[in-house]
């Protein structure tokens, strides 16, 4: 059983954002950028949780990204991924999150793969889209929302947890599919150094972006390429709250409430 | 340019949900500001009487509904299937629209792939252009920026909820048009779905509530939760609790706010004892008004609320549970 899991390098999270002088992103410079995003780290760890659990073959990660999305590569390798590959991009590209899953299921298609596994969303775009994508894509059944899974590979079938509003359900579904992770069962591995050596030396594959795309052929539908961003803004900065004082307590409930009604209007 | 809009709904538990609701009156607000075209409701599952009627109460010109007992377990290929049937019988151009709960996210993106359809999710704003693209509007980097996106070709838009409001639905009565599924394809066979924990007790769902109130690790103990129990109790407010709350037991994962927890969106969200870490952040940010107590005057949740009390939760809280319970 062979895994492969995608991944994207993000901003951190904390990191103070900019406008890009095009308007219509942020921009880059300065910007630290996280190792990998949180949601495909979880996603990394459950794939290679199952992997020590029931012994699958190989665990490969797959990005779409500029250059400097190596580093989250190796740190997934370093987490005991056992491949990569790395769709070079190049660096202040914006993809809309449909052509990155078509981009993903051309590559992922030349690769072994009963189970495509990718994080909810990234934290940067918050697009949440290319799972579902690539299961279409690949002509693959996709989930979502999932919050642990086992394989049970004799029937073929995947045993799953999702998250719906009011609940969890649990489910299956056959497989090969598309899992998009909510949360895995473990909290990430911290790489020990020997780990992150060994890593320096695991094969990454680089693909050219242009090369890529000619695998991706003619997207279907007829207005591709698909949504354009006009413009990124950031919010004018938050004032701070508006403390409320008092002299007691009950003082501080009367005038909170107050403005909550009056002011606010959402009592 | 007259659009037609079909709205896929979410009716999981065989009740239209409110922010189904609301995308069907934003769907006739966008029909009318664009010169004109259907609002159809797209209903596709099990036993979907119940919602069928409902939708037809809710603002759309159509009410389409592909009801089979194959589609009794969701799934995005089998779902986009369906959605694609009922789009047949809709004059083009389309626009797809559903609101982003768990359903909704999962299936648009599949159905937008699909047919090479332009993907905007969580939108908190729709513009129609004289071309017939829209302009969206949505939040990214945890509520930190926005992007504006053109969509051309078929627009296909997850609706944040809440972002909306709805409408009181004009007096439209249409007849409910029963679309036959067939076989299901291969790829969408086989999912099952073997139990169903409800977490949602008699509190609203988090996801969907008007109004949050949450705890965190200044509450102290497990028993102390119960104070802000009692004041979602009288708000008719779902409860949340930061994850410093889920990791010592004091309530389980499904109360959970932020990155690893749920995105809430509520008119009012109150955070007690809640530090204010961007984790916790990220998932309150849609908040229309953000109050937080906390005894720290400086918790960093204070740079983001709205208006902030200094003070002990435990003693803040019956207070405000009073004076509400009297009203
Ligand atoms: C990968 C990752 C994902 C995470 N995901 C989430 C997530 O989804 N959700 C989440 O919430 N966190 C998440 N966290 C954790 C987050 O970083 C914080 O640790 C957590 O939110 C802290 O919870 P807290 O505010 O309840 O506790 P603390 O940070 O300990 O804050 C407690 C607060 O209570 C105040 N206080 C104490 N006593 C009183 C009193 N009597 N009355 C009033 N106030 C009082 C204190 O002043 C303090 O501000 C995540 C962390 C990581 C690394």
């Amino acid at each position: 059983m062979d895994v492969i899991v995608c991944v994207k390098q993000i901003p951190d999270p904390e990191t103070k954002l900019r406008v890009a002088a095009s308007g219509k992103s942020y921009d880059p410079d300065g910007v630290k950028f996280t190792i990998v995003n949180t949601y495909d780290e979880a996603t990394v760890e459950e794939a290679l949780r199952m992997k020590e659990e029931f012994g699958f073959g190989a665990v490969r990660t797959v990005t779409v990204g500029p250059a400097r999305s190596e580093e989250a590569l190796r740190h997934t390798l370093a987490m005991g991924a056992d491949e990569a590959v790395l769709v070079e991009t190049p660096p202040n590209a914006v993809l809309d999150p449909l052509l990155v899953a078509r981009i993903l299921s051309a590559v992922i298609k030349d690769m072994p793969h009963d189970l495509v596994m990718v994080g909810k969303h990234a934290q940067d775009d918050e697009a949440g889209q290319v799972g579902s994508a690539l299961g279409e894509y690949l002509g693959l059944p996709s989930y979502a929302f999932v919050t642990g899974l086992t394989p049970d590979s004799g029937a073929h079938v995947l045993k799953m947890a999702r998250y719906v509003e009011g609940g969890e359900e649990a489910f299956g579904g056959p497989f090969p599919a598309v899992v998009s992770l909510l949360k895995g069962v473990k909290d990430p591995r911290t790489p020990t150094l020997p780990n992150i050596l060994k890593a320096r030396k695991k094969p990454l594959k680089k693909i050219p972006l242009p090369e890529a795309l000619a695998k991706v052929g003619a997207l279907p539908g007829a207005g591709n390429p698909t949504s354009e961003t006009l413009a990124f803004t950031l919010p004018p900065p938050r004032a701070g709250a508006k403390m409320i004082e008092g002299q007691t307590p009950e003082e501080q409930v009367e005038k909170l409430l107050k403005s909550l009604k009056e002011e606010a209007k959402v009592l | 340019m007259t659009l037609n809009i079909i709205v896929v709904t979410d009716q999981r538990d065989g009740t239209l949900k409110g922010a189904s609701r609301e995308s069907l009156s934003e769907a006739r607000r966008v029909v009318a500001r664009a010169g004109g075209g259907d609002v159809v409701a797209c209903l596709v599952g099990h036993n979907l009487g119940k919602a069928a009627e409902e939708a037809r109460h809710s603002g759309a010109s159509r009410v389409l509904v592909v009801d089979d007992e194959k589609l009794k377990a969701f799934s995005a290929a089998g779902y986009a299937h369906a959605v694609g049937l009922v789009a047949a019988k809709v004059p083009a151009p389309h626009v797809f629209l559903a609101p982003d709960t768990t359903m909704g996210r999962e299936l648009l993106p599949r159905l937008g792939a699909r047919i090479g359809g332009s993907v905007a999710t969580a939108v908190t704003s729709i513009a129609p252009e004289a071309d017939g693209s829209l302009t969206v509007q949505r939040k990214v980097f945890g509520g930190r920026a926005t992007e504006t996106l053109r969509l051309r070709g078929t627009p296909v838009i997850t609706l944040r909820p809440n972002a909306f409001g709805i409408d009181a639905s004009p007096a439209s009565d249409p007849p409910v048009e029963n679309v036959p599924l067939g076989d299901l394809p291969a790829v969408a066979q086989g999912v099952q779905v073997t139990n169903f924990t409800s977490t949602r007790g008699d509190t609203p769902d988090l996801t969907e509530a008007q109004i949050v109130v949450s705890g965190g690790r200044g509450m102290k103990t497990a028993e102390n939760f119960v104070l802000v129990e009692n004041l979602a109790k009288t708000l008719g407010a779902a409860v949340g609790a930061s994850r410093a709350v889920v990791d010592a037991g004091w309530r389980p994962a499904s109360f959970q706010v932020g990155q690893t927890g749920k995105t809430v969106q509520p008119q009012l969200y109150l955070a007690f004892g809640i530090s204010g870490a961007i984790q916790h952040l990220v998932g309150i940010t849609n908040s229309r008004c953000i109050v937080a107590v906390n005894k720290d005057p400086a918790a960093p949740i204070f740079k983001v609320a709205d208006y902030g009390v200094v003070g002990d939760a435990m003693t803040v809280l019956p207070l405000l549970t009073k004076a509400l319970t009297k009203q």
